[in-house]
């Protein structure tokens, strides 16, 4: 009753405020657009609006960018879907059978079961996020030690590496290749500095915002653009038919499945709404009896990473909130407006500041629920994009990837630093490689390093301290169960291909 | 052989050489760490090694399997660009060769201070003449190499803008870039690029420099300096 009693309270402060009101459509609108036009993403938009946070309250900064968390998930699915641009990396899962789904003249479906996945998966989330924030944070701060949350980025690697890439090495090459770029920089133990070849640029690490847009927005044109050249380009068929409530219900199984999955990985600090959609969609595979359907344009494909990751934003705020510590990039620039505003997220924020909190859940529940009426909405609007000829549409989206990555730090380096990600992506692209292992490699390479080290430390450089700790050892052999497995299906199973 | 071909090995030659440049640049750092007896270079080291096994694993698979996806998941990654590539012969290593030539035109400009540097000093202005005589020298021969490689002129292009940005400013290398761009993926309406031109620097200028402040770059060379601040002066 608590729970409820603060939900109606801090709905009542979020709705009771003009300028809250404001700034919570401002947000929903903003996470949407930012998210669904090609090129650039919710995290754009988070980083122009974070200097400007310094002139709201914190519950409005904090609010504000919830919201556009809620929502930009989502959008960033619509330009997975209608252009093969996964607006986030949490997104890339939705392009397998999204895309295919748009090649295949079903754009309309596919967005529709977006819409209305996203609102399930994030309402249903943010539900669970106010009962459960308490019980969840105690446990999770009780039983996820360094060694635990190193397991579980192993295993979420482990299970990305067999999507995303033509083949389990190139899928393993693609996530190496992100982690190597993620110990350019400092070293997180001694801060020693690591392959920056006396540039001062790569003392602070390779941005991930600029390669993120360079590997996934840049890349994509420069492989249309290869494909307009040589004839093969096919403009997508555009239709607003919206998959029907029946369809949806026949698939109910996988929203469950999926906001399950998307809960519990967004709730576990570090890993957040990528490692849930990617999660998701392979159980989806896992699970059905028409696997070879998978990539071709498949319903159930689209419906499961967009519950799972929509499911993963709500769950994201806990470790935030409860533990101070930022599942994904959105929510480390979280951090960014807490200490803006001279406070540290974690447990005293529950202490001093629990109108914050629930104002915080109040409009993530609400920005949720809105993607239904305002997603359906704008998504009218935004498949017309498709309608604009290809050749008038990339210069606008390479323009706003440049402004995107220029507004980050506001150095050209991150520009050209897109452009040449951009130009690796298109060659590694045609090779077979993963896009979206690289990028997940990258976000989770400096916390993987981090809790080794830590450990390592902990169990006093001791191997098998990893076994003594049942959900550590758990995930380890999990993880190792999957490697084999993939391995071993590689080499002696039968493909239809 | 089974079914390697020249490729495969390329591929596999290919991220052996990272993993063995990457292994010797890591003795740069091969520091201790009080704390951690491991040091800074374990973690990169064990990443290499897999690097390299990953490679030779995929060798290994494709004597036996060749090009095959593992999987319905890694057929699912098929979106057309190989077989693009394929049929336009934009595989070929006279293609790779003309490519990586336009990719290294806008390295060159940047470096080109350096170089003059390398035979004579250079103040400030004299890095900007260097910069004002390189680029139009190096335009001329992106225009030359990009006929018959339109694909490696398109993926030269935003390196060249961005390398261009830092001198010459958003506001008035961009309706450049747009052109360039169009007309690289085959517009020929001359009122339509107009058109684009137009409306991409209206919607930008208004969104990002008159409503949200954000500072694009104005460049630092006369006379592109002088035209990026009046427009901003304009705008704000």
């Amino acid at each position: 009753m608590d729970a409820y009693a603060n939900f109606i309270n801090g709905t009542i402060t979020l709705f009771s405020d003009p300028m809250g009101i404001l700034i919570f459509f401002g947000g929903v609108v903003g996470g949407m657009l930012f998210g669904a036009i090609p090129g650039v993403s919710m995290l754009t938009l988070a980083a122009i609006l974070l200097p400007f946070t310094a002139h709201l309250s914190a519950e409005h900064g904090i609010m504000l960018f919830s919201v556009i968390y809620c929502t930009g998930v989502y959008g960033g699915a619509i330009t997975a879907i209608l252009f093969n641009i996964p607006g986030a990396p949490e997104n890339a899962p939705t392009a397998f059978d999204g895309y295919a789904m748009t090649k295949n003249g079903e754009a309309g479906r596919a967005v529709g079961a977006a819409v209305m996945c996203s609102a399930i998966g994030g309402t249903v989330a943010a539900v669970i996020m106010m009962l459960a924030t308490a019980p969840i944070a105690n446990w999770a701060i009780s039983a996820f030690g360094p060694p635990e949350i190193f397991a579980l980025v192993f295993f979420g690697l482990a299970v990305a590496a067999t999507v995303g890439a033509k083949t389990l090495w190139k899928g393993w090459l693609s996530i190496l290749v992100g982690l190597l770029i993620a110990v350019v920089g400092m070293d997180p133990v001694g801060g020693i500095e690591r392959y920056d070849f006396n540039m001062p640029y790569l003392l602070a690490g390779i941005h991930f915002i600029p390669t993120i847009l360079g590997f996934f927005a840049v890349s994509e044109i420069f492989i249309q653009a290869e494909k307009k050249a040589t004839g093969s380009f096919k403009a997508p068929k555009i239709s607003v038919d919206f998959p029907s409530l029946a369809e949806l219900l026949a698939h109910k199984v996988a929203v469950i499945r999926s906001i399950v999955i998307g809960f519990f990985c967004g709730v576990l600090p570090g890993i957040g709404a990528t490692l849930a959609a990617f999660m998701g969609y392979n159980e989806a595979v896992r699970w059905s009896k028409d696997k070879s359907q998978f990539g071709k344009g498949k319903l159930e494909g689209v419906i499961s990473s967009e519950t799972a990751n929509n499911a993963a934003t709500g769950a994201a705020m806990i470790p935030l909130l409860a533990l101070g510590l930022p599942g994904g990039a959105l929510t480390a620039m979280m951090v960014g407006v807490f200490q803006m505003h001279d406070m540290e997220p974690g447990p005293l924020v529950f202490l001093n500041s629990p109108d914050l909190v629930w104002v915080v859940f109040a409009a993530m529940f609400f920005a949720n629920l809105s993607i239904l009426l305002v997603g359906y909405l704008e998504t009218k609007t935004i498949i017309n994009l498709l309608r604009i000829p290809f050749q008038f549409l990339a210069p606008l989206i390479l323009l706003l990837a440049t402004v995107g990555a220029y507004a980050v730090r506001g150095l050209v380096i991150d520009v050209l630093v897109m452009f040449i990600a951009g130009a690796a992506g298109f060659f590694l692209r045609r090779s077979g490689y993963s896009l979206a292992g690289i990028v997940l490699g990258l976000i989770l390479g400096k916390i993987g390093e981090q809790t080794f080290a830590q450990a390592m430390q902990m169990l006093h450089f001791e191997w098998l301290g990893f076994l003594d700790r049942p959900i550590a050892s758990v995930l380890i052999a999990a993880a190792f169960l999957t490697i084999l497995s993939s391995i071993y299906s590689a080499f002696f199973k039968k493909h239809a291909q | 052989m089974g079914k390697l071909r020249p490729v495969h090995f390329f591929e596999a030659a290919f991220w052996l050489l990272l993993s063995s440049f990457l292994y010797i640049e890591s003795f740069d750092f091969d520091r201790s760490i009080e704390i951690y007896k491991f040091g800074a270079t374990a973690w990169p080291r064990t990443l290499i090694l897999l690097m390299a096994l990953a490679a030779l694993g995929q060798l290994l698979f494709q004597y036996y399997a060749g090009d095959r996806p593992t999987g319905s998941l890694g057929a699912a990654t098929d979106d057309g660009a190989q077989e693009a590539a394929r049929k336009a012969g934009h595989s070929s290593v006279s293609w790779y060769a003309s490519t990586f030539l336009l990719l290294a035109i806008p390295f060159l400009y940047m470096r080109a201070p350096d170089l003059v540097g390398l035979a004579t000093t250079l103040d400030k202005q004299g890095v900007h003449l260097v910069k004002g005589i390189t680029a139009p020298i190096l335009l001329v021969a992106y225009l030359v190499l990009m006929r018959g490689n339109h694909v490696g002129a398109i993926l030269a292009l935003p390196i060249f803008f961005a390398a261009l940005l830092e001198d010459m400013g958003f506001y008035a290398m961009a309706p450049l870039f747009i052109i360039g761009v169009t007309l690289l993926m085959g517009e020929r309406r001359l009122q339509w690029i107009a058109l684009t031109i137009a409306l991409i620097m209206g919607v930008l200028l208004l969104m990002f420099v008159s409503l949200l402040y954000v500072g694009l770059p104005t460049g630092n060379l006369s006379p592109f300096y002088e035209f990026s601040n009046q427009l901003i002066i304009l705008l704000q």
